[in-house]
């Protein structure tokens, strides 16, 4: 048949071209592979990728790479090994035998270089380098390891590296992870793993003797990892954070109209830089605290909010028209619904109150009678509009939060409207709160990265409106700016003679008897307000205390600084009658 | 019984020596190979290979034709196995080509390799020819699902194979030049869609063919070592279980994929020469089996075996070589790989199994 036959010469003909390579390969230049092969004479020399660098809005280092140096013998290369030895020991100051002994006991392969000596400044690298001529067989390794210059802040958002896990090995491997080197773990150092990773090169030598490079056979130049830019304000953060202390708590800094992030504190933090050194004290440490340092209590905590809820009371019970601005209630310091009495927390009583001094002055039994009127139908939507019990579209880790479900007693109505009983939020979510009463009534969707690369990461639609009136925006706002300007207002620890702050504060009973959560949320300026804020203190007491002082000195800061001077189209407020269409295109 | 009768029982010798001299090389350069990786593989390769040669004897002395009705079932099940195997990669969250099978690896693409050949011939025959386009059309649709099954896995290189089958039977089938064109042109116009498809790191690997100096640390770096370890061997080779001390050891899959190397940088150009040839006389000898037999089936089973055996080995020792891209396939009966070498001795019992009712008829 003569196909078959046509395959058969197929055959001769392949096999014939193998044979010609073979011949060419071993006949030809034989010699010279042999040579190669012979003296071992390859040297891969790995280029480790620079990890992308992290930076805050205003181009400020939050990670960055250092190096580090260390000393290294290559058996098959050495000559004079107690002559290299004494060499390395005067110049580091360690005794040879010591050295010796650590060269014994981690050499494997004639090839494979052993490491003697770690982290090694400098300029001793150097020297040594550039005398490795006389010392054949030592090899001064550079590695680059994470560094964050500025040490815990934003440690959450942030994250950290550390080794890959035998499990996780094989699959990373075909993306250009070998084994010693760091992944990331938690918060962005996880998110943007790939992108920041870069991609490794190396150079494949042929080398003498001496170890001393002949040529250079092949070359892949590494690929830094992309150059992150966030939208925090580093010098923001650290301010927040030195101010908490060592208390717990939790930070939101949002721009009302855009959703950036301009800080986010959880205290207390960590050094991200623990995890990369092994440092395993400090490590250990970290997870076995009853404080808990690693959580990022601004996302993944739900707590009380306590009376902050009482701004979404309010708006919800204006738009359905239970009550107006200058509805009265008069509070006789306790309330008593069904068999059951709710105090306020003025036991005397505030007597008759409108919306703006209820606000100012968080009265319970105001909020706890307009909760009764609304019922938890009304209360429930009123909440979930403002993004109650939903996550924010957050890209990291959040909770949701919750709120009570459909059939509860008519106390626990009334405690819902003032952010007590079975209702949980976190501080991101009061944030977004917050900024929908600084920016006239939508609600943001927060994000953190501006970029990555060459890629903008800014949302295109960050927003959506909520669908209140402005007139009981407006009203809610007011009670909030006499929270902290009237001198009988519970924030009135927040009052700042440099700029115009409106808030509302809350102390949340929790389940433990006689602690409270303190919060404080708010924006400012009033007038063309250029951040959205809600403060956290875990089980601090009274939210006009330490979080109230917290919101000053941040408002303080944004109005001595340029905070959002990247984004100047976006420190007009929109005026009553131009909300109609969104800031951004 | 005429004497006919009893030299058909004997299997062809020229084939079998061919065999058999394979299998003794792989033996030895598996010793050397295999003693920096794992001290068992060498005996665990050496019993498989007596478990796929005793079934190749006990296959020979049967009637292929009596399980010709079976190999759709044998056909469904590789794609059943094929599919399994996806599914276990999945829950592994890496690339898979083995299933678990009582403690053993199992790769089910070498069986399906054997069943798609058989299934193909079965349709294939009684067309005339040249082929009409419908009966290309289906054989397509035949070779499709186990391609893109372990294309998917990730595995390039079994996945061609499907391919170079199909092309072998066709061009003996009697498939027309325009056909054949259309094919061609079309593969060309998909191409751009598959390299899309391609994983990263097989893209590089690919590249790294061109310039494997390029990417000296990734792809490049087998196809260097591996042309350096060839080379190195000269003309006698270096001895047994030199590949241990030198060049080899920073090779990886030296005793799968990259075997040959090992054999060359041993026992120099006398070695490699030795295998080119015996291969050259395995597959001559099978094509022979081919235009002997009366059986169009066992014609087309036959020039199936040949293009799967003859693709595997030619495309193994290229790349090993540094003339084609590494990818990944093994070398027949002398790569590591349980169930490739018992598969292979399989189809080489049926062979004998086709040349023995043809010798009897």
């Amino acid at each position: 048949m003569n196909r078959i036959e046509r395959l058969r010469i197929l055959l001769i003909l392949f096999l014939g071209l193998l044979t010609v390579r073979l011949l060419h390969l071993q006949i030809l230049r034989g010699a010279f592979y042999r040579r190669l092969a012979e003296q071992n004479r390859l040297r891969l020399v790995p280029e480790q990728a620079p990890r992308g660098l992290i930076v805050d809005r205003q181009g400020r280092v939050l990670a960055t790479n250092r190096t580090v140096f260390h000393l290294a013998l290559i058996p098959q290369e050495l000559e004079d090994l107690p002559f290299v030895l004494s060499h390395v020991s005067s110049v580091v100051h360690r005794p040879s035998e010591e050295l010796q002994t650590q060269f014994q006991q981690e050499r494997t392969l004639p090839f494979i270089p052993v490491t003697i000596v770690s982290n090694v400044p400098k300029d001793v690298a150097l020297r040594l380098e550039e005398e490795s001529w006389q010392l054949p067989g030592l090899l001064v390794k550079s590695e680059t390891l994470r560094a964050y210059p500025l040490g815990s802040t934003a440690a959450h958002l942030l994250g950290y590296l550390s080794q890959p896990t035998a499990e996780e090995l094989p699959l990373l491997k075909q993306y250009g992870v070998r084994a010693r080197q760091l992944v990331g773990r938690m918060g962005l150092e996880r998110l943007l793993d790939q992108a920041l990773r870069g991609q490794d090169g190396g150079i494949l030598v042929e080398v003498n003797h001496r170890g001393r490079s002949v040529r250079v056979l092949g070359r892949r130049a590494p690929q830094s990892g992309a150059r992150v830019v966030l939208t925090i304000d580093a010098q923001l953060q650290s301010l927040i954070e030195q101010a908490f202390e060592t208390q717990p708590g939790a930070c939101v800094i949002l721009d009302p109209h855009t959703g950036e992030v301009l800080a986010m504190v959880s205290s207390p933090s960590f050094q991200p830089e623990a995890f990369m050194t092994g440092d395993a004290d400090t490590v250990h440490g970290y997870l076995t605290d009853s404080r808990t340092p690693l959580m990022n209590r601004a996302t993944n905590g739900s707590y009380q909010p306590g009376s902050i809820m009482k701004l979404v009371t309010a708006g919800t019970a204006l738009e359905r028209q239970i009550i107006t601005p200058a509805t009265t209630i008069d509070c006789e310091g306790s309330i008593t619904i069904g068999d059951r009495v709710f105090h306020c927390w003025n036991r005397d009583g505030h007597g008759p109150m409108v919306l703006r001094d209820a606000l100012m002055q968080s009265c319970n039994v105001y909020f706890m009678t307009v909760a009764r009127r609304l019922g938890l139908e009304s209360l429930r939507t009123g909440m979930m509009r403002m993004g109650l019990a939903r996550r924010t579209g957050w890209l990291l880790e959040e909770q949701a939060g919750t709120l009570p479900q459909h059939h509860v007693m008519p106390g626990m109505v009334a405690m819902l409207g003032i952010g007590q009983g079975e209702v949980l939020i976190t501080v991101l979510q009061s944030a977004v709160m917050a900024a929908v009463f600084a920016n006239g009534g939508w609600l943001v969707e927060p994000w953190v990265i501006r970029s990555v690369g060459a890629r903008s990461l800014v949302p295109s639609r960050p927003r959506h409106r909520i669908g209140w009136s402005t007139e009981t925006i407006d009203a809610v706002r007011q009670g909030m700016i006499a929270v902290v300007r009237d001198p009988y207002g519970t924030g009135h620890r927040a009052y700042s003679s440099l700029i115009s702050i409106a808030g509302k504060t809350g102390t949340a009973q929790t389940p433990m008897p006689g602690r409270t959560h303190g919060w404080f949320v708010g924006f400012c300026p009033v007038e063309q307000p250029r951040i959205a804020m809600a403060i956290l203190w875990e089980y601090g007491g009274s939210g006009g205390d330490l979080p109230a002082e917290i919101a000053r000195t941040i408002c303080e800061y944004v109005k001595v600084t340029d905070t959002l001077s990247t984004q100047p189209e976006n420190r007009r407020l929109p005026l009553v009658h131009e909300i109609a269409a969104p800031a951004h295109p | 019984m005429s004497p006919s009768l009893k030299s058909s029982q004997l299997w062809d010798p020229l084939l079998s020596l061919a065999a058999v001299t394979l299998v003794v090389m792989s033996g030895l350069a598996m010793a050397s190979a295999a003693s920096t990786v794992n001290n068992t593989l060498a005996l665990r390769h050496i019993a498989w290979t007596m478990v796929g040669m005793l079934l190749a004897v006990v296959i020979g002395r049967m009637n292929y034709r009596r399980w010709s009705g079976s190999v759709g079932i044998a056909y469904g099940m590789s794609l059943g196995a094929l599919a399994l195997v996806l599914l276990a990669g999945a829950v592994r969250l890496g690339a898979t080509r083995w299933l678990s099978v009582l403690g053993m690896s199992v790769q089910p693409s070498e069986f399906a390799k054997l069943a798609t050949a058989w299934l193909l011939a079965r349709y294939l025959t009684g067309q005339s020819s040249p082929l009409p386009t419908p009966v290309v059309g289906w054989s397509l649709l035949l070779i499709g699902p186990p391609t893109l099954l372990i294309f998917i896995q990730p595995d390039l290189g079994s996945a061609t194979v499907f391919l170079a089958i199909w092309l072998g039977m066709m061009l003996v089938a009697g498939i027309s030049h325009r056909a054949l064109m259309t094919c061609g042109g079309t593969a060309a116009v998909l191409a751009p869609i598959g390299w899309h498809l391609l994983k990263s790191y097989q893209r590089d690997r690919l590249l790294a063919f061109i310039n494997p100096h390029a990417d000296p640390l990734g792809a490049g770096f087998s196809i260097i070592q591996s042309t350096i370890a060839i080379g190195s061997g000269q003309l006698f080779g270096r001895g047994w279980f030199a590949g241990t001390q030198n060049q080899l050891s920073f090779l990886p899959e030296r005793h799968s994929d990259f075997i040959f190397s090992v054999i060359g940088e041993e026992w120099g150009f006398f070695g490699c020469l030795l295998v080119v040839v015996m291969f050259g006389l395995l597959l001559s000898r099978i094509l022979t089996i081919a235009l002997h037999t009366s059986d169009p089936q066992g014609r087309l089973l036959a020039v199936g075996i040949f293009s799967w055996i003859g693709f595997q080995a030619v495309v193994n020792m290229g790349m090993v070589m540094g003339l084609l891209p590494v990818v990944g396939v093994p070398l027949p009966l002398i790569s590591y790989g349980g169930s490739s070498m018992v598969i292979v001795w399989i189809a080489l019992g049926l062979l004998q199994s086709i040349r023995r009712m043809e010798l009897s008829d």
